[in-house]
Formats: structure tokens, C-alpha cells, sequence
């Protein structure tokens, strides 16, 4: 982490970047869902413009991560604690995914059919 | 005793205290975070109404991000600042983010509170229609209730002959809603007959209510004081009764098991000496008069009604449409939706409704809305041409078949094309400007209760998607709050720790600071989810 002065008052050009960064991802995800003419893939919202909309935002959280929250320079242990956050969140979000087996979910499962 | 770690990190980690914990903490909200966005993806994809994508006002939510995102970058300046040792610009940076977190929170005060005030309705056959409730007047003005406020239109009315309280289960300020609207019509409520009770036994029944005492709160207490009473009583009666009874018969049959004795052991209660037990209590109402029930208070039927705390009222249902003061949107996504289940046509299923069938407006809105559907569908083609099968590439979507909104609406009445209408940006905040606009853009409609299936503003009620839109939402305000008040301690509040241990108050605010990215890294995900997709 940046943490002498000099160190300090580099970081401080990078932060401005990144700012002007998020703003502009920002502005990219607004005018691509609002403008005609900018859409893509299929004509309204799609799969395409879900993909393209949440990878924006991926990035945007990603450099809110790397540089605002330091994660690129952080302690092992901090990596292990956050990671072990997300993977958790994913695995429960499959696990809810197999609710799909459910046989309550089956319109035959009670006609005996 | 000195904590260690606080501001020199521990060797074998290399992390202060606090550093951990916060990360602990950042792990289980992305948990939490992750657990709503997952069911917001599940209930998305097994919604079986239409979802209402890009259904919210893009602005106060762009605005939000762009305070969010700003107030992120000051976040990290103050914290450098703190550790360059410039105090007075650790208060400007620090102020700054303060002020963001305040300005996020009005605009979402804004957003929410036009959300309570915005009413929908679905009817039976699954048409939608949104807008403003009117209030009731009469000829002195608005109808105020016993609060002093006035009423939406959106009320049940019963001519009630006859009221019939449950003695138990009646709810104090509904029988005061009662008083005051029997004054307002210049009736009166009375008790039907008099009423003696025994309270005690062995003594002589007294007189509780006399035949045409006007309905009090304090009467109906004093019923059900006496009813509980009666109750106690004849509990006890009846379980000394039952014990004796089971004595006997084991003094009868000593060998024999309880259960081969349990169906020989009864109790006649007809030769108990039991007091009355008045569950409920008649009221006349004279003269006959209206009264009117919040439509969520009332199971109403064509002569008896029932409201929630069992109170019976007795007499005819009088008509009770919903009526808006504004229609400011029709949406027959629903409906088509349904049509094409049943492999009907949609646009038949639309012209052939209730609505389209008798509502002028809206007939002819929809009219313009088929006209406006076939010039996209036109330009969609001439754009982007047709695939091998002759199909075009793009078609119209759901929204722009199904859907006329309030811009639409605008568009109709400046004779202008969907999309063309001159839209005010305090309109993209607050919705149309209905005072400006008027009556011919939004028209008042007054829908039959019959064709009321279900109704709510635009909370949590109405469907899923506005129950994640306030719970991922609210609870990501919360946060900004939390984290608001935490940065606010360190610039009100951090002066002297500054002059003590400036160090000590870098991690502090750096620990804070990761909170309010973590804050703004949520809403990166929450703006495009609900108010882009």
C-alpha cells in the first residue's frame, strides 16, 4: 500500500483516473440502454445488453476494489477472507439453482402421470 | 491496559486490527448482498407475470451513482490527506462525502415517496392500469376522516342497518372510525336491547348497556369485561366438573386404564349453573347510513360485510368504485401474456377487453399505440432488414406493443410520435406534471369494485420485483446511513486524535473508507440491475 508521502501523492493521479473511469462506465451503461441507436443485440433489452451492462458494472467494481479498497497491494489473509465471502455466495446461489429438481416444480409430479 | 495492533500491524499477518475485522465484515455483506441478487436472478427468471424491466425513472438513480461514484473519490482524498498530515483537507474531502451521502439519501426519499404515491390496479382479465387516487368530496369539500386528513377514493361503502360487534376481538380505533362517521351523516348507533348480566354468581344480573345507548368505546369494554369474566367462570365450572366426574369413575372401575375410561367421562354442562357468555353485541343504526372501509379492512359482500376484527355489518353494499383523479398508464403486458398462453391472439385479447370496450380514452390511445407499433416495426426492418426465413431481425418489443405510459400519453396529446414527447427534466424525477398537462393527457377514470382483483401502490405489494426494489434498496440506504454517521464521527469528532496520534485516525478513516467503497461497489451493481435491465 502506498504509504510514504511521496508514494501517497502518486496514488492521488491514479485515484482522479480511476474516478473519471467509473463515471464514464457509468455514462457508457446509461446511454447504451437509452439510446436506440446504441443498443445492442436484439432490439429492447436482451441477453446481450444484460451481459454488456453487469460486465461494465464488473469492471467499475473491479477498480473500486483493486485501487480504491487497495486490494491490489493488500495481505494474504485479506484475500483468503474476501474470497471466501464471494465463493460462499456463489456456491449458495447454485445451491438455490438446483431447486429446479424440485418435484414440486413438475406440473406432472401430483397427476400421477 | 494497551490494546496492541491498533495502529502497527501484527508481524505475522501484517495487519492492524481493525483491518481485519472490517474485511470479516466486507466478506459477510458480499454473503448477504450476494443472497439477495441471487433471488433477485431466481424470481426474475420464474416470474410468471411480465417483468417490468426499465420500468423506473433513470435519472434520480444515474444522479445517485454519479454522487456515489464522486463521493468514493473524496472518501480516498480525505483518508490521503490524513495521511500526508493536511488536516483542513482531510475536513473539505471529508465533508464532501458526508454531503454526497446526504444528497443520495434525499433523492431516495424523493423516489420512494412518489413510489407511495403512485396507485396501481390489475383487473380480472390482467390489464394494469396506474395512476393518481382522487380524494372524496362532497359538497362542504374533501370528506376529512377522524385523523383530520383526507380520504382516497378507494373506499368500500355499506349502507349499515345494523352493526354487530365481537366482543373480544373489536378494534379500538376502528369503533371510534365509526362514532365519528355516524356524526358526520347525523346518525346515531344504539344498542339494540338492553343488556343484563350476570358477572358474578350467586348475585342478581346486572344492567351492563340499556336498549338505545349509544355505541362508547367504554360500553363495549364494559361487555367484554363481562364476557371475560362469564368465560373464567364457567371455565372453572366446567373443569371442576370434568375432575370430579373422573374421580368417580376411578373410584368405579379402579382397575381399568385412563384411556378405557375416556369415553365414559362427561360432563353435562346443561346441569351446570353457567353465566351468559355474550360474544357478540348488536347495535342499530338509525337511520340507516353510509359508511365507507378502507378496501384492505373490509370483505364486503351485497348484504353483510365483515371487517377484520369480525365486526358484521348489516346492509346493502352500496356502489364503491376506485376512482383516479389521473389514469397515467395502461398496460395490457399482462393480459397478451396470458392470451398467448391460451394460444389466442393478444391484439384480439386486447381489443376485447373490458377496458378498450368501454373506456373512450383508452380505445383511442390504443388505436394510436397499433399505428405507432407499425411504424417501428417498419423502421426496425427498413434498419435492420429481414433474416434467411424472411422474419425481420428486430421487432417492437413487449413494452412498446403492450404499454402505454405516461410519456405515451403525453405523446398522444402533443400529436407527436412514442418517444417525441416534450418531457421536463423535473418530469424524468417526479413523473408527468399533472397540472400542466391536464385533463385530456391523464383523464380521470373510475373503475367498478367488481373489476378491482388487486390493487396497491407501488410497494412491496404490488409484485416481486418492487419488493427487491425496496429491500436491496432500503438496505443498501441503511448503509449509506451507517457509513455516513461513521465518516461524520471522524470530521465532527477526529481533531483530537489527530493531534494525538494522526496515525491512529489514518487506519481508523481508511477502515471506514473501505465501508463507503464497499457501499458504493453494491449500488455499482444495484443501478444497472434495476433501472437499466
Amino acid at each position: 500500500m502506498a504509504d510514504s508521502p511521496e508514494a501517497i501523492k502518486k496514488s492521488i493521479r491514479l485515484y482522479c483516473i480511476v474516478g473519471f473511469i467509473l463515471f464514464l462506465g457509468t455514462v457508457i451503461t446509461y446511454l447504451v440502454a437509452t439510446v436506440p441507436a446504441l443498443d445492442i443485440g436484439r432490439h429492447g433489452f436482451d441477453v446481450y445488453d444484460c451481459i454488456l451492462g453487469l460486465a461494465i458494472a464488473a469492471t467499475k467494481a473491479g477498480f473500486v476494489l483493486l485501487i480504491f479498497m487497495h486490494f491490489n497491494h493488500e495481505k494474504k489473509a485479506i484475500y483468503w477472507m474476501f474470497a471466501s465471502g464471494i465463493i460462499m455466495a456463489i456456491a449458495l446461489a447454485g445451491l438455490t439453482a438446483l431447486a429446479i429438481y424440485n418435484p414440486i416444480f413438475d406440473p406432472l409430479f401430483y397427476s400421477g402421470r | 491496559m494497551e490494546i496492541p495492533y491498533i495502529v502497527t500491524p501484527r508481524k505475522d499477518t501484517g495487519l492492524f486490527n481493525s483491518k481485519i475485522a472490517i474485511w470479516l465484515f466486507l466478506a459477510s455483506e458480499v454473503m448477504l448482498f450476494g443472497g439477495f441478487f441471487s433471488a433477485y436472478v431466481f424470481l426474475r427468471l420464474g416470474a410468471d407475470f411480465p417483468w417490468p424491466e426499465r420500468t423506473l425513472p433513470v435519472m434520480p438513480g444515474l444522479i445517485n451513482t454519479f454522487v456515489l461514484i464522486g463521493s468514493s473519490v473524496t472518501v480516498v482524498f480525505a483518508w490521503a490527506s490524513l495521511k500526508l498530515g493536511n488536516w483542513r483537507m482531510f475536513q473539505l474531502f471529508m465533508g464532501i462525502t458526508v454531503a454526497c451521502a446526504g444528497i443520495f439519501m434525499v433523492l431516495k426519499g424523493i423516489e420512494y415517496n412518489v413510489k407511495f404515491h403512485h396507485q396501481a390496479v390489475r383487473l380480472p382479465d390482467f390489464t394494469v392500469v396506474e395512476g393518481h387516487l382522487a380524494y372524496e368530496k362532497d359538497e362542504k369539500g374533501y370528506v376529512l376522516n377522524h385523523h383530520g386528513k383526507k380520504i382516497e377514493e378507494n373506499m368500500i361503502f355499506v349502507e349499515a342497518k345494523q352493526l354487530n360487534f365481537s366482543t373480544v376481538r373489536f378494534h379500538k380505533p376502528w369503533v371510534e372510525e365509526f362514532i365519528s362517521q355516524a356524526e358526520h351523516r347525523n346518525a346515531k348507533i344504539l344498542l339494540a336491547s338492553d343488556l343484563n348480566l350476570v358477572t358474578e354468581f350467586g348475585k342478581p344480573a346486572v344492567t351492563i348497556g340499556k336498549a338505545n345507548e349509544p355505541l362508547s368505546v367504554e360500553l363495549l369494554a364494559k361487555i367484554k369485561k363481562a364476557y371475560l369474566a362469564a368465560r373464567a367462570h364457567n371455565a372453572e365450572l366446567r373443569t371442576d366438573a370434568l375432575r370430579l366426574a373422573w374421580r368417580e369413575k376411578k373410584a368405579e372401575f379402579p382397575d381399568k386404564k385412563d384411556w378405557e375410561l375416556t369415553r365414559d367421562v362427561n360432563v353435562d354442562a346443561s346441569k351446570l349453573e353457567l353465566l351468559e357468555e355474550v360474544s357478540t353485541v348488536t347495535f342499530n343504526v338509525d337511520p340507516p347510513a353510509k359508511f365507507e372501509f378502507k378496501p384492505r379492512d373490509i370483505k364486503e359482500d351485497a348484504t353483510s360485510s365483515r371487517l377484520r376484527d369480525d365486526t358484521v355489518i348489516t346492509g346493502p353494499l352500496l356502489p364503491s368504485p376506485m376512482v383516479f383523479h389521473h389514469m397515467d398508464a395502461v398496460d395490457f403486458r399482462h393480459l397478451a401474456m396470458r392470451a398467448k398462453a391460451k394460444g389466442q391472439d393478444p391484439i384480439k385479447a386486447i381489443d376485447d377487453s373490458w377496458l378498450v370496450q368501454n373506456n373512450p380514452f383508452v380505445k383511442k390511445a390504443w388505436e394510436w399505440n397499433k399505428l405507432q407499433v407499425a411504424k417501428i416495426e417498419k423502421e426496425l426492418i427498413d434498419g435492420y432488414g429481414r433474416d434467411e426465413q424472411g422474419k425481420p431481425k428486430r421487432e417492437p418489443i413487449a413494452k412498446e406493443r403492450y404499454r402505454l405510459g405516461w410519456k405515451e400519453f403525453a405523446a398522444i396529446a402533443e400529436g407527436k410520435d412514442r418517444g417525441d414527447a416534450d418531457i421536463k427534466m423535473r418530469e424524468e424525477f417526479l413523473g408527468p406534471d399533472y397540472a400542466k398537462r391536464g385533463d385530456e393527457t391523464f383523464p380521470e377514470f373510475s373503475l367498478p369494485r367488481e373489476k378491482v382483483a388487486f390493487a396497491s401502490k407501488f410497494t412491496p405489494t404490488w409484485n416481486t420485483y418492487y419488493a427487491l426494489y425496496f429491500t436491496i434498496t432500503g438496505l443498501h440506504g441503511l448503509h449509506v446511513i451507517g457509513g455516513a454517521l461513521v465518516l461524520a464521527y471522524y470530521l465532527f469528532f477526529g481533531r483530537k486524535m489527530f493531534d494525538e496520534n494522526p496515525e491512529w485516525l489514518a487506519n481508523r478513516v481508511e477502515i471506514g473508507g473501505l465501508f463507503w467503497h464497499f457501499v458504493d461497489l453494491v449500488w455499482i451493481f444495484v443501478f444497472p440491475i434495476f433501472y437499466l435491465m
